[in-house]
């Protein structure tokens, strides 16, 4: 494994890349352009306000703006700052940029899957496909060119998806499953008796847990920042499945401390006490409790249970924001790139929401976003307090 | 015999413009309710479906872009509208009604990793404004057809109070005018009858006076020449009178 380097190496590698994102860095949404979007009647103003920000050149083409073209050029944009990058990048942080992508890679096969299963036309597919996870073309053709039959799986898999970055995922997947199921090698039953979400679930778990055991093997601070941000990731995972699960067949007593069991994370600040107190979770009481144990989780559950305008994702997503902006108050580690792509996520997921107000004219909703690097965010509010 | 008919018609004519204004205001009964229905529904159908997209958007925020998943998924209807038939003062009216298949959904674990409880809060939503457009719908198209049926029984009543009876009516005067004129006819033809019957009978009976006159002539004739002398004299002066 090549180490990062320390105080004085990293910059050999890295400094180049870590200058240029630091650098992207300027490129978020200030808080006065926020104002400036939240005070718009029409989907034309908030075009014109956008112009004036980093999406100007990426917003140019559309004649009308609507939240879906918006959402599309820029997550296309952050996909041509993310391959520039990439390509300016060697290893270890070549193998972490990949890392990155390989979430948006599942999400990706798992759309592919279940459109296939639909029958779907596989152009149309792809161009649903979110830049960031492409794989080869020749990839994604040949998913949709097997035969949807056990023997048409089995294949798909050992063909296609065993050479992709993600195979290992589902390699794991599909042998716990056939372990639960008895029947080896049916990768077929597995994939159509469970539903997609669950195994996306399951794939995410295994990408959580060995992306951490990567930054932990990089070490320093990148291992510091990385594994604190993707422990709460996991955290929130297990906390979301239990609480998603509610009123679905996953919460059955049969299924509580197998099936979902299952998709609780082995890293994160919960492992193992918490999950497997989490695993016995019936209802909302009962995660509640434990949430309540752990400080950090008490205060989002709070949100869920008290406030009707944030929600438990809210929360999640406000805590997530200030702990990517933290990633970049230090130098010489990974966390930074990890932080620039959930960070744009997150403003895109702003920008959506806000213009989706203004068409849909709900004023007095547009202020329930996350500003980033905003000096009027909760959580500096309360640092500077203290 | 032609009057009988035509007064069994008019009865029935008026008998039926009864019942068809007893329909109508029925109808119109009906048809207010239901405008008073349609107005509540649309009233609160705005704002409903505004919520239901606004916790699409919600949704969307809190578990990125679930569309894709929900239109890969296998569709199978949860919910099927069946149309039943409302009976209203004999006007058949469409119920649309919503029945559940019992399917269950296949996207019950969406939103599993982040924002499952808001694509919940917004299929209630849209569950609700679906279950309201049905209802809409089918007062809107009882609404239509009760319009229609409206305009069909007021023109019949219509017609029928401004036009048959009226005419009928005026068949049945003049079919007693004529009665009445061909009465008069008789009644003047009789009178005439009986008066040249009288006349006769009087010249019958003049004439018999005569006979006996002449008979009894020769016993009394200077009595006869006094009357004939008697009536010259009036006849003169009548002509004289005319003259003058």
């Amino acid at each position: 494994m090549v180490e990062t380097g320390g105080l004085s190496t990293f910059n050999i590698q890295h400094g180049y890349v870590e200058a240029l994102v630091r650098g992207m860095r300027n490129s978020f949404v200030s808080d006065s352009d926020y104002h400036h979007l939240t005070q718009c009647d029409t989907l034309e103003d908030c075009k014109l306000n956008l112009t004036e920000s980093d999406y100007g050149a990426s917003l140019q083409n559309d004649s009308t703006l609507t939240p879906q073209d918006l959402q599309k050029a820029a997550v296309d944009k952050l996909a041509v700052e993310f391959q520039y990058l990439r390509s300016q990048a060697v290893a270890p942080l070549a193998q972490f940029l990949d890392f990155i992508t390989h979430e948006y890679m599942i999400e990706n096969i798992m759309m592919l899957l279940k459109g296939t299963m639909a029958g779907r036309d596989i152009n149309e597919l792809i161009a649903q496909a979110h830049p960031l996870g492409m794989f080869k073309e020749s990839t994604m053709r040949s998913v949709v060119a097997f035969e949807s039959n056990a023997k048409g799986y089995a294949d798909l898999y050992q063909c296609v998806l065993v050479d992709t970055p993600v195979g290992a995922y589902f390699s794991k997947f599909l042998q716990e499953s056939s372990q639960n199921v008895g029947a080896a090698g049916e990768i077929r039953n597995v994939l159509e008796e469970t539903e997609i979400e669950i195994i996306k679930a399951s794939l995410m778990k295994y990408y959580l847990e060995d992306f951490y055991a990567f930054c932990s093997s990089l070490g320093g601070d990148t291992a510091t920042i990385m594994c604190e941000i993707l422990s709460v990731r996991a955290d929130t995972q297990a906390i979301n499945v239990t609480l998603n699960s509610f009123g679905t067949p996953l919460n059955d007593p049969s299924m509580r401390s197998t099936d979902r069991r299952r998709l609780y994370p082995s890293v994160g600040f919960l492992y193992p006490a918490g999950t497997s107190m989490l695993a016995q979770a019936s209802d909302e009481e009962s995660l509640g409790q434990v949430c309540s144990l752990y400080p950090g989780y008490a205060s989002a559950w709070a949100c869920h249970v008290e406030n009707d305008d944030r929600s438990i994702d809210d929360a999640f997503f406000e805590r997530d924001a200030a702990l990517h902006e933290l990633a970049f108050e230090s130098q010489m580690h990974f966390g930074c790139f990890y932080a620039y792509v959930k960070l744009k996520e997150q403003e895109i997921r702003n920008l959506v929401w806000i213009t989706e107000c203004v068409m849909q004219r709900q004023k007095e909703a547009v202020n329930q976003f996350i500003p980033l690097f905003s000096q009027h965010a909760p959580w500096r509010q309360k640092g500077g307090r203290r | 015999m032609n009057q009988q008919v035509f007064k069994g018609k008019k009865k029935a004519a008026v008998g039926g413009f009864k019942l068809l204004k007893k329909k109508a205001d029925a109808l119109k009964a009906k048809f207010r309710d239901y405008a008073k229905a349609i107005a509540e529904t649309k009233g609160t159908m705005a704002d409903d479906t505004k919520d239901a997209f606004f916790s699409l958007t919600q949704a969307e925020y809190a578990a990125g872009d679930f569309k894709k998943a929900v239109l890969e998924g296998n569709m199978v209807a949860q919910v099927r509208v069946t149309s039943a038939v409302d009976n209203v003062a004999g006007v058949k009216l469409p119920v649309f009604n919503l029945q559940d298949t019992g399917a269950v959904s296949d996207n019950q674990t969406l939103g599993l990793v982040g924002g499952g409880k808001k694509i919940n809060a917004s299929r209630d939503r849209f569950s609700l404004v679906l279950k309201n457009l049905v209802k809409l719908a089918s007062l809107q198209t009882s609404f239509v057809t009760l319009d229609e049926a409206m305009k069909v029984t007021n023109r019949r009543v219509n017609a029928l109070e401004n036009v048959t009876i009226p005419r009928i009516e005026g068949i049945l005067s003049y079919i007693s005018r004529e009665l009445d004129e061909l009465e008069r006819e008789d009644f003047t033809r009789l009178k005439k009858v009986q008066k040249s019957k009288e006349e006769r009978i009087k010249e019958e009976e003049a004439r018999k006076e005569e006979a006996k006159e002449n008979a009894k002539a020769e016993g009394i004739k200077p009595m006869k020449t006094v009357n004939e002398d008697i009536m010259s004299k009036f006849e003169s002066l009548d002509g004289e009178e005319v003259l003058f």
